[in-house]
C-alpha cells in the first residue's frame, strides 16, 4: 500500500501540474479538494478519472462517482487496490 | 430614420433536415434527428449524435465540387447552408458582385483533418470560394456561441453602414476532436438528451450550419426583398466564472438577455417564446433556468430547447436555432422540448409543442465555453433599435492607452511575479503570454477591470489542440486530457482573462488569419462609439509549435515566432 500511495502522489503531481509540490508535501489523509487541503477542483476530478483509466484500467461512470472516491490520496489508494485491472 | 435590420434570407442544414422545409416538418411532427453514429469514423458507437444525413461526397455533389478536391466537412456544410440562404433571399453570387457584402462565420474546430483548413479563417474563405462569392470575410470563434455572435456583429456593422449586405451564421461538423473532447468532460448522454428533465445526464453532439442574410430595413424595402423577420435586440456577455462550468446564478446569461431586451426596448412580458440554449447537461440547464427566472420572474414565457432534435451543434447552434425561431415564427408554432418527461425544481418546465400560436418577439440563447453568453431578439415587426449615428465616428473618440508585446518564450517566467503557481499550473505558453502582456498593459493604463475583452488569434490554441490530436492518433481515442480540451477553443484566452479581471462585459474572439487584429481593433472602436465601453482590452496572441511550423514552412509560409503576444488598451476620450 505504501508503494501505491507514493506512486499515486507522483502521478497526481505530474498530471495535475502541481510542480511546486513533492510527494512528501502531500499527507495521504488530507483532503484533496476545498479549503484546508490541496485546493483541487472539478477539472482535477476529470483528470484523475483519466489517470485511473489509463494507469489502472478502472473506468468510472460519472464525475460525481469520482468525487466520492477522490477524497484523499489514501482513499484513492484503497479504491485502486480493490478495483485495479492492471 | 429607421435603424432596424431585416432578415431577407435564411438557410439551414442539420440533423432534422437539409433545408428549412424539412426542418419545419420534423419540428411539427416531433421527429428527432439524433441516432447512431454513421459518417464520423469514431469507435464511440455508444454515443448518440445528431449527424447531417449526407456524406461528404453527397455534399460535394450538391455543391458541384469535384470529389477529389479537399474541403473540410465544416466548410462543405457551411457552403451548403449559405447557398440556400442566398437563394432564399432571391440573390445569387452574380447579383452580389460589386456590392459591399460581408460574410461573417462562426466556427471553432474547423477542419482539424485538413492542415490548410485547420485555421477557422481559412474555413470561412473556403465557404466563400465554394459558394462563388468574393467579399469581405471574417470569422468569430467563441466556441458554442460563435454563430450567434457572428449575427450580432453583422447587425452592428450594418447599423454603422460599414457594409450593405451581411451573410452571417456558423458551421461545425462533428469531429473526432470534439467528440472525444466532450467525452473526456463526461457530459455526453448515452441516450437521447433530455434538456431541463430531472433525469438529464448530458448533451448529444450534433452538426450543421445555418446562415441569415441581413440588410438594413430601409434598403430591403427599397429593393423589394421578402422580409422574413427583424433582428431587434442582442447581447453578449461573459459569465467570468469558470472555463467550462456555469455560475450558480447564471450571471452571464442574465446580463446577455437583459441587454437584448433593453436594445429592443421590450419588457420581458413581450417575449412570446424563448429558444433556450438548453444543452441537457446538469450544469447548463440549472444555471440557465435560474437566469431565465431572474429575467422573467414568475411570468415565464413558453421556453423550449430544440437540442434534443438537432443535437448540440456547437459553433453553429446559435444560427441554427435562430433559423428555427424564424421557422416557428413564420409557421406560427412553438417547437416542443423533445424527450422531456420529469420536472425538477432546479429547472424551468419547458413548453410543449403548440400549434397556431402567434409569435411576435422571440428570444434565442446561445452560450459557450469561457462563459461566453449571447442572446438575440427576433421580431415579426420593425422596432426602433438602439440609436446610432449615420457615419462611423471620428477617430478623436478613442485612443490607444497602452501597448505591451512578448516575442520570446523566455520572458514568460516573469508571470510568476504576478500569479501564484496554483493559478498558472494549467496554462500553456500562449495563455501565459496573453496573461503577462494583458496584466502589464492594464497596469500601464491604470485599469483594474476592462469594460470588454476582444481577442485576435491567427490559429488559436495550437499546442493544446495538437496534443489532443496526437493522443487520438497514438492512443486510439483513449485518455484525452479534459484540461487540454477545455483550453482548446480559440476563446480560451478571452474567457480566462475575463475571469482574472472580473469582466462581465462584451467578450469576443476573432480568428481571421493575419487580419484578426484589425478586426479586433475595429470592433473595440465600434463598441466605444456605441457607448458600450470606455476601455477595451484588445490582444493578439499567436503560438507556433514546431510540428505546425513544419506544416506551414512546407506551404512556403515562414512563421518566425514560436510565441507572439501583444495587448493593447483602446480607450474612449
Amino acid at each position: 500500500m505504501e508503494e501505491l500511495i507514493l506512486e499515486l502522489k507522483e502521478e497526481i503531481i505530474r498530471v495535475l501540474n502541481l510542480e511546486d509540490l513533492t510527494p512528501e508535501d502531500i499527507d495521504p489523509n488530507a483532503p484533496l479538494f476545498g479549503a484546508g487541503g490541496l485546493g483541487l477542483d472539478s477539472i482535477d476530478v476529470l483528470e484523475l478519472i483519466v489517470l485511473l483509466e489509463k494507469r489502472y484500467g478502472i473506468r468510472l461512470a460519472s464525475a460525481a462517482e469520482g468525487k466520492t472516491i477522490f477524497t484523499s490520496v489514501g482513499s484513492i489508494a484503497q479504491f485502486v487496490s480493490e478495483n485495479r485491472k492492471k | 430614420m429607421n435603424n432596424s435590420i431585416a432578415i431577407i434570407g435564411s438557410g439551414i442544414v442539420c440533423a432534422i433536415g437539409t433545408d428549412k422545409q424539412q426542418v419545419r416538418e420534423s419540428l411539427l411532427t416531433g421527429k428527432t434527428g439524433i441516432g447512431e453514429l454513421r459518417y464520423l469514423k469514431s469507435r464511440h458507437k455508444e454515443l448518440p449524435v445528431g449527424e447531417v444525413k449526407m456524406s461528404d461526397a453527397d455534399l460535394k455533389n450538391a455543391l458541384a465540387v469535384s470529389l477529389d478536391r479537399e474541403f473540410s466537412r465544416t466548410a462543405l456544410l457551411g457552403a451548403y447552408a449559405l447557398r440556400q440562404a442566398i437563394e432564399d433571399a432571391g440573390l445569387s453570387p452574380k447579383s452580389l458582385k460589386g456590392k459591399r457584402v460581408t460574410l461573417i462565420s462562426g466556427t471553432t474546430v474547423g477542419g482539424t483533418d485538413i492542415a490548410e483548413q485547420y485555421s477557422c479563417g481559412n474555413n470561412t474563405r473556403a465557404i466563400a470560394r465554394l459558394v462563388g462569392i468574393d467579399c469581405e470575410v471574417t470569422t468569430i470563434s467563441t466556441a458554442c456561441s460563435s454563430a450567434l455572435n457572428a449575427i450580432i456583429l453583422g447587425v452592428r456593422m450594418l447599423l454603422w453602414h460599414e457594409t450593405d449586405i451581411v451573410l452571417a451564421g456558423g458551421t461545425e461538423a462533428l469531429s473526432m476532436f470534439h467528440l472525444n473532447g466532450f467525452n473526456s468532460l463526461m457530459i455526453l448522454d448515452h441516450n437521447v438528451c433530455r434538456p431541463f428533465d430531472a433525469t438529464r445526464q448530458g448533451l448529444n453532439l450534433g452538426e450543421g450550419a445555418a446562415y441569415l442574410i441581413l440588410e438594413r430595413t430601409e434598403d430591403a424595402r427599397l429593393r423589394e426583398r421578402n422580409i422574413q423577420g427583424y433582428i431587434t435586440g442582442w447581447g453578449n456577455r461573459c459569465d467570468a466564472y469558470h472555463q467550462t462550468a456555469t455560475s450558480e446564478n447564471g450571471e452571464g446569461a442574465f446580463l446577455a438577455m437583459t441587454d437584448a431586451l433593453q436594445i429592443a426596448h421590450l419588457q420581458p412580458n413581450a417575449i412570446d417564446y424563448v429558444n433556450a440554449h438548453g444543452t441537457g447537461t446538469p450544469d447548463n440547464d440549472k444555471s440557465e433556468s435560474t437566469a431565465l427566472r431572474r429575467v422573467f420572474a414568475n411570468k415565464l414565457p413558453p421556453i423550449s430547447s430544440t437540442k434534443s432534435f438537432t443535437g448540440h451543434t456547437t459553433s453553429a447552434s446559435g444560427s441554427i436555432e435562430a433559423v428555427i425561431c424564424l421557422i416557428a415564427m413564420q409557421g406560427r408554432f412553438i417547437p416542443g422540448n423533445y424527450g422531456w418527461e420529469n420536472s425538477t425544481a432546479e429547472c424551468i418546465v419547458p413548453a410543449e409543442f403548440t400549434a397556431e400560436k402567434d409569435l411576435h418577439h422571440v428570444l434565442c440563447n446561445s452560450f459557450g465555453f469561457g462563459g461566453n453568453d449571447s442572446s438575440l431578439v427576433i421580431s415579426d415587426r420593425e422596432l426602433p433599435c438602439c440609436p446610432h449615428r449615420e457615419e462611423p465616428s471620428p477617430t478623436s473618440e478613442y485612443t490607444i492607452a497602452g501597448e505591451n508585446e512578448i516575442t520570446q518564450p523566455e520572458e514568460l517566467k516573469e508571470l510568476s511575479r504576478y500569479l501564484p503557481s496554483m493559478e498558472t499550473r494549467r496554462m500553456c505558453k500562449i495563455t501565459k503570454a496573453a496573461f503577462l502582456t494583458s496584466i502589464r498593459v492594464m497596469e500601464t493604463a491604470g485599469i483594474t477591470s476592462p469594460d470588454a475583452i476582444i481577442i485576435a488569434t491567427q490559429y488559436g490554441m495550437l499546442e493544446n489542440g495538437g496534443k489532443i490530436l496526437d493522443t487520438i492518433q497514438e492512443q486510439g481515442e483513449e485518455g484525452i486530457s479534459p484540461t487540454l480540451f477545455m483550453q482548446s477553443t480559440h476563446n480560451t484566452l478571452a474567457g480566462a482573462l475575463a475571469i482574472h479581471f472580473d469582466c462581465h462585459g462584451y467578450n469576443i474572439t476573432y480568428s481571421q488569419g493575419e487580419e484578426s487584429l484589425q478586426w479586433a481593433i475595429r470592433d473595440a472602436k465600434r463598441l466605444i462609439c456605441e457607448g458600450k465601453a470606455k476601455n477595451v482590452l484588445v490582444g493578439l496572441h499567436n503560438e507556433m509549435p514546431p510540428k505546425f511550423k513544419a506544416v506551414l514552412d512546407g506551404q512556403g509560409l515562414n512563421e518566425t515566432h514560436e510565441i507572439y503576444s501583444k495587448s493593447i488598451i483602446v480607450k474612449s476620450i
